[in-house]
């Protein structure tokens, strides 16, 4: 092969290798443009990723919801629709296979059912927030010093919805960015 | 070594045993040998640097600056990428030297993981680790081909069997098979057949012939759920393989230490059947059907088979050996349900045997004093297992022990000897 055509394949994989992450990009920044932003009251524990550093991963209040006869299956894609509770925070209000096609929604996936309860346990998708590496711990014990405060859980997750993609956004403590919040 | 001839001729020369000369000659038939070879320090040194920066930026970025905003991150994520890119890009236009396309390209390839783990973090992605190295390789394949780069071969060998690794043993995988494995390693292939065809003699091939079969030996349990059924079968299948394809001629006629596939399969065999050779393995073993793993054990089963009758087609095998068919004792065994303990522990423990004596029988014929010791390791490797189960008696396993030292004594002093007597033949 000439140089000319090795160079003109390298130019087309070169612009894959920058494709990926820029139409990463633009879907995040659409869905935080035009998505409708929701509260999600969570749990934060620090784990961390060899390549991508320090997150906290977060465990969400909303990770089940009372099911009718239908069957799920394991890992299977479930829609949970949502809308805001009278404090303003995101509560699950029904669950299908299919995608509404009213209500906000996320796609969430199936961690387990209760069969004798009648309940079926999924996990919300947005469950890793990445944070400077010395602050992910700091996060971790001031979401719990936070707690000891006589308040109910006062730690939530912003995160904006569009299509039932979402984007994590922040994660505040007593309405306090966490990382400002650990800095204090 | 070379550079040691070159340094011993003016002393061959003083003591007459070669004219000035030639000499000469040699020393000229070196230095213009050594042009025509690339600078190989050069290109180690070169892909060395690029992963360590490589690695290191990926470390930097993974520290999560907070005080930069979205957009210095998302800025910051491209440009190792672009610089990656352009250099790259230059040495293939310039038609730069090999040592150049190798290091820029592992450079490239550290570049494009650290892109697109900076864009997850910063719009808090999850993906699991799986998918992110799935993604990476993909794109970073055609690069390979268009440098030629055994460097990128060898990174996505790595990963492909880390990806396999964290699809089939990582934590959120439960009955989850790395099929994309086999894909992975296909598209791979390529490039070490041509490195096969034209540089069998490199020592970059070398590497190849041992990372192959290291990374299938790591795979092979994650295609499987459960080990502990027909693990033993399928591994011990899987190493007979590695064997039959390192006896086939052309890896055979070459150097032992280049023959990975050999050296895996005999020595994988032998511990295998070390650990089958205790009386409690035979109780727990039960062939299941139905399972994936007997279907994995089914196709290696098949391709051992296939290989053997090719090798026989081609007359390629000479002399019986007893490594090469000893899966299909064990097929048998497990087919047949034979897996009474006591008979299948009596068995493993002869077939033991057997192998260590035929491995010292190769050793004296090709006069080859590892191969000959290898032998002599694998009978007191057997003879000590055999030392923990308590049934045998105290003076048993004492003559046992006295009689594998003689033989080591014995073989080693007749193969000196012999040894010996052929030097002085050749005077």
């Amino acid at each position: 092969m000439k140089t000319k055509h090795i160079f003109i394949l390298f130019v087309i994989v070169a612009l894959v290798q920058i494709g990926i992450p820029a139409q990463m990009i633009w879907n995040r920044e659409s869905i935080l443009d035009t998505g409708k932003a929701f509260k999600f009251k969570t749990q934060p524990v620090d784990p961390s990723d060899p390549f991508k550093g320090k997150y906290i991963y977060l465990n969400y209040e909303m990770n089940s919801f009372p099911s009718s006869q239908e069957t799920w299956k394991r890992g299977e894609d479930i829609y949970v629709s949502i809308s805001e509770d009278s404090l303003g925070f995101a509560k699950a209000i029904a669950i299908t296979k299919k995608a509404p096609k009213q209500q906000a929604y996320v796609k969430a996936t199936v961690d387990w059912s209760v069969n004798n309860k009648k309940e079926i346990r999924f996990s919300l998708p947005f469950t890793e927030f990445y944070m400077e590496e010395n602050k992910a711990y700091d996060a971790e014990i001031a979401h719990r010093n936070a707690q000891r405060d006589s308040l109910p859980n006062n730690t939530y997750a912003l995160v904006y919805v569009k299509e039932g993609e979402a984007v994590l956004a922040n994660v505040f403590i007593n309405d306090i960015p966490i990382a400002e919040f650990v800095e204090q | 070594m070379n550079s040691r001839l070159i340094k011993e001729l003016p002393e061959l020369v003083a003591n007459n045993v070669i004219s000035h000369d030639v000499a000469a000659k040699i020393e000229d038939y070196y230095s213009t040998k050594q042009t025509e070879t690339p600078n190989r320090l050069f290109a180690i040194f070169g892909v060395l640097g690029s992963l360590l920066v490589g690695l290191g930026i990926i470390l930097i970025l993974a520290h999560n600056w907070d005080h930069f905003n979205r957009m210095t991150k998302t800025i910051l994520a491209f440009i190792p990428l672009l610089i990656g890119q352009v250099i790259v890009g230059f040495s293939i236009l310039k038609e730069k030297s090999q040592a150049w396309k190798e290091a820029s390209g592992t450079f490239l390839f550290f570049a494009v993981g650290s892109s697109i783990a900076l864009v997850s973090q910063i719009y808090n992605i999850p993906g699991n680790l799986s998918t992110y190295i799935l993604t990476w390789i993909a794109i970073c394949l055609p690069v390979m081909y268009l440098l030629k780069s055994n460097m990128l071969a060898i990174l996505h060998l790595v990963f492909s069997t880390y990806y396999a690794f964290e699809v089939g043993y990582g934590h959120f995988s439960i009955d989850e098979t790395p099929w994309l494995y086999l894909l992975l390693i296909a598209l791979a292939l390529p490039h070490y057949l041509e490195l096969l065809k034209h540089k069998a003699s490199h020592n970059i091939t070398s590497i190849f012939n041992w990372l192959y079969p290291l990374s299938f030996t790591i795979v092979l349990g994650a295609f499987v759920n459960d080990l502990s059924e027909l693990g033993f079968l399928m591994y011990l299948l899987l190493f007979s393989l590695f064997y039959n394809i390192g006896k086939l001629p052309y890896f055979d006629d070459q150097k032992l230490r280049r023959n990975g596939y050999l050296i895996f399969g005999s020595l994988g065999i032998i511990i295998l059947m070390l650990i089958m050779s205790f009386d409690d393995f035979w109780f727990v073993e039960q062939l299941l059907f139905n399972a994936q793993e007997s279907y994995v054990s089914f196709v290696l089963a098949i391709a051992n088979v296939m290989l053997l009758i090719w090798s026989y087609n081609r007359q390629w095998i000479k002399s019986f050996n007893l490594f090469q068919y000893v899966f299909i004792v064990f097929l048998i065994m497990y087919l047949f349900q034979l897996n009474l303990p006591t008979i299948g522990t009596l068995i493993v423990n002869v077939l033991i045997f057997v192998l260590g004596l035929t491995t010292v029988k190769i050793g004296v014929d090709k006069f080859h004093f590892g191969i000959l010791n290898y032998g002599l390791c694998i009978v007191t490797a057997l003879v000590i297992c055999r030392f923990f189960d308590t049934n045998i008696s105290f003076v048993v396993r004492g003559l046992l022990f006295v009689g594998v030292g003689v033989g080591f004594f014995l073989t080693n002093y007749i193969m000196l000897q012999k040894q010996k007597r052929n030097k002085e033949q050749l005077k």
